[in-house]
C-alpha cells in the first residue's frame, strides 16, 4: 500500500472535530484554494453543468400516490425487473402512510459502465474538491475517517468492495440548506438483498444508511436518518440507474430497517421534495461527466 | 432488534445510599411494573463501588464523579421507547414524576444503545445455584468509555475492539473470570434525545458512545477487571479519554423481565 502521507489522497485527512468545524466554512462554498486549482480535475469545477430534462424535473413537482410506493422492508422489489418496468413508480416522491419519506428516480447513462460507477464512488471520497466537482452548486465537501481512508486506498480490496462498511462524511445541500450527512455504505448482502437474485440482475450498487443534520447544529435540531439505494442495471449502450430513498428509516445494529419517527410525525414534504430534486440534478450531472472524467483519470485512485 | 435506554443517576440531596436503593427498587420499580407502557425488560443496577478518571489525574476531570444507580430499559423498537417516555394521552407518567424523589436529575446521564455480545473464553457453567442463573452473575462492571473528540465514531468502535482483544490477551485472570461481555453501542437516534432529556431532566449531559458490561461471579473477582483495565489504558491506540471515563461495580436487580429463568 502507498503510505506516502504527502500525497494529496492522504494529506486530506482531518480529525473528526476538525472536519466538523471545517464544515461551516465548506458550507459557504468558498473559491478553490491555489492547491485545489492545481489539481488535474479542477477544470470540472468550472464547466457548465448539464441541466435536467425539464419533464423529468417537473415530475418531482407534486407528490405521487403513496399506493405506488413501498418501504425498505420490500427492498427486493428492486430486483424484479418486470415489475420495475411495468408497474413501479420510477420517478416521484411522497410520504408513506407511516410518515416516512419515499423517493424514486431513474436515469439512463449512455456510455457508462459498472466499473466507472464503482471507481467514482471510491475516487470521489478522497478530497473535498473531488466531491465538489460532482455538483458544484450544492456539494461542499467530504471526509473519511483514517481507518476508512486506509481501506479505500488498500490495493488488495476490490474497487467494488472498498466502500462496504465505510462512512462518507459529506457536506451538501439537498435543497433544504447545507447539512452534514454521514452516509455509512453497506454491501448488498448487508443492505438486505436476496443475493441469489441480486447477482442475476444488478450491474453494481451503492447504498446504505445516512444521518443528516444542518451544518450549524443547535441542541434542539433533529438528526434525520434515511436509507439510500442506488442500483445500476445494464441496458444497451450503458446503464440504467434506479434510486430509492426512505427518509425516517435507519438500519438497526443487526441490519434491519427500522422507522424511527415519533408516532404521528411525518418527514416534512419540503425535505422529501428537496432531496428528490437534488437527486435529479446531481445525477443528471453525474451521467454527463462520469465517462469523460473516468477516461481521463480512472481507474487509478491517485492523481 | 431491541433498543435500550440506560440512565445513570446519583442520589438526590438528603438520601443515604441505602435509602436511594430502597426507594429505587421498591417504590420506583413498582411504579414501573404498574405503569409498564411498552417496556419489554427493566433491569436496575445498584452501584457497589466504582472509580472515575485515572490514577494519574490529580483532580477529577469527569462530569460524572459519583453514580449510585444505572437503570436499563429495553424496548422492541425505538418508537416504543418514545411511546413510553412520552405516552399518548398522559400528561406526565408516574415514573416521570417520581425521579425527583431519589435522583439528582440534572446530572443524569443517558445512553440509547443497542447491544452486541462478545465471545468470552470461559463462560459460566450452565447452572449453579450458588452463582445465580447462567449469564446473570452477581456482579456486573459497567465501563463507560469516553471517545476522544477527534476520533471518528466509526473508528472508535474498531479501535476499542482492537485494544480490547489485545488487553484480554495480556490479562489471564480476566480471561478466566469474565463470564459475559456485552457492548452497549450508542445508537445515533440518541442525537434526538429531547424526550429522554425531558423525562430524565438532564442538563448538558456528557455523551458516551460505548458502555461495556462485564459479568463476574462475585465481588471477589473484580481484580480481574482491574488487570484488564490497566492493559486497556496502556494501549497505544489513542481512542479514549480515560480521564472522562468511569467504571461501576453493580448488583443487577430484575424489575421487569418476562423471560423464564435460565438453567
Amino acid at each position: 500500500m502507498t503510505q506516502d502521507k504527502n500525497l494529496p489522497e492522504w494529506k486530506a485527512q482531518k480529525t473528526y472535530t476538525q472536519n466538523r468545524a471545517d464544515s461551516e466554512l465548506k458550507a459557504t462554498l468558498p473559491p478553490l484554494t491555489p492547491e485545489e486549482e492545481a489539481r488535474p480535475f479542477a477544470k470540472y469545477y468550472y464547466e457548465p453543468l448539464k441541466q435536467p430534462d425539464p419533464a423529468h424535473y417537473a415530475a418531482m413537482e407534486v407528490p405521487i400516490d403513496p399506493a405506488g410506493a413501498f418501504g425498505p422492508e420490500e427492498l427486493d422489489r428492486m430486483l424484479d425487473l418486470k415489475r420495475l418496468e411495468t408497474q413501479e413508480v420510477e420517478v416521484g416522491w411522497c410520504n408513506l402512510p407511516n410518515g416516512a419519506g419515499f423517493i424514486a428516480n431513474t436515469i439512463v447513462y449512455p456510455d457508462v459502465t459498472a466499473e466507472m460507477i464503482d471507481w467514482w464512488f471510491v475516487w470521489h471520497t478522497l478530497e473535498d474538491l473531488r466531491y465538489r466537482i460532482w455538483y458544484p452548486p450544492q456539494h461542499a465537501g467530504i471526509m473519511l475517517s483514517p481507518i476508512d481512508r486506509a481501506r479505500i486506498l488498500d490495493p488488495d480490496i476490490p474497487m467494488r468492495e472498498k466502500n462496504w462498511g465505510v462512512t462518507h462524511y459529506v457536506t451538501e445541500n439537498c435543497d433544504c440548506g447545507m447539512e452534514n450527512v454521514d452516509i455509512s455504505f453497506r454491501s448488498p448482502k448487508d443492505m438486505g438483498f436476496d443475493m441469489d437474485r441480486f447477482d442475476k440482475v444488478a450491474a453494481t450498487f451503492a447504498g446504505g444508511g445516512g444521518w443528516a443534520v444542518t451544518v450549524c447544529k443547535c441542541d434542539t435540531l433533529i438528526t434525520a436518518p434515511a436509507i439510500m439505494c442506488h442500483m445500476f442495471y445494464k441496458v444497451p449502450g450503458g446503464l440504467r440507474h434506479r434510486t430509492r430513498f426512505w427518509m425516517g428509516y435507519r438500519f438497526t445494529e443487526d441490519g434491519k430497517p427500522e422507522l424511527c419517527l415519533p408516532p404521528g410525525v411525518a418527514v416534512p414534504a419540503d425535505a422529501v421534495q428537496g432531496l428528490a430534486r437534488h437527486n435529479v440534478k446531481e445525477f443528471t450531472r453525474f451521467g454527463d461527466f462520469l465517462p469523460r472524467i473516468y477516461k481521463e483519470l480512472g481507474p487509478s485512485l491517485y492523481c | 432488534m431491541p433498543i435500550k435506554l440506560m440512565a445513570a443517576s446519583r442520589r438526590r440531596p438528603g438520601l443515604t445510599r441505602a435509602e436511594y436503593f430502597r426507594y429505587l427498587e421498591h417504590y420506583h420499580g413498582t411504579v414501573a411494573r404498574l405503569e409498564r407502557f411498552k417496556i419489554d425488560r427493566y433491569i436496575q443496577n445498584h452501584v457497589i463501588d466504582g472509580a472515575f478518571g485515572v490514577l494519574s489525574d490529580t483532580s477529577h476531570k469527569n462530569k460524572a464523579v459519583d453514580r449510585e444507580g444505572v437503570v436499563e430499559l429495553y424496548f422492541s423498537e425505538f418508537r416504543d421507547m418514545l411511546d413510553t417516555l412520552e405516552p399518548q394521552g398522559v400528561e406526565q407518567s408516574r415514573a416521570n414524576q417520581d425521579g425527583k424523589f431519589f435522583a439528582d436529575e440534572p446530572t443524569n446521564i443517558i445512553v440509547m444503545a443497542e447491544e452486541v455480545e462478545l465471545p468470552v473464553s470461559n463462560p459460566r457453567p450452565k447452572f449453579n445455584p450458588g452463582l445465580g442463573e447462567s449469564g446473570c452473575g452477581a456482579v456486573k462492571v459497567l465501563h463507560y468509555i469516553m471517545r476522544k473528540p477527534e476520533v471518528f465514531p466509526n473508528d472508535y468502535h474498531k479501535l476499542w475492539r482492537q485494544a480490547h482483544d489485545e488487553a484480554m490477551a495480556k490479562s489471564p485472570y480476566a480471561q478466566e473470570m469474565f463470564r459475559k461481555i456485552v457492548l452497549s453501542k450508542r445508537a445515533r437516534v440518541n442525537d434526538n434525545d429531547a424526550a429522554a432529556r425531558a423525562h430524565f431532566r438532564m442538563v448538558d449531559p456528557p455523551v458516551y458512545d460505548l458502555v461495556v458490561s462485564i459479568t463476574l461471579d462475585s465481588m471477589e473477582q473484580v481484580g480481574a477487571f482491574r488487570q484488564y483495565l490497566e492493559a486497556m489504558q496502556e494501549s497505544p491506540l489513542d481512542f479514549a479519554d480515560w480521564s472522562e471515563s468511569f467504571f461501576l461495580y453493580v448488583r443487577p436487580v430484575r424489575i421487569i423481565d418476562d423471560a423464564p429463568p435460565k438453567d
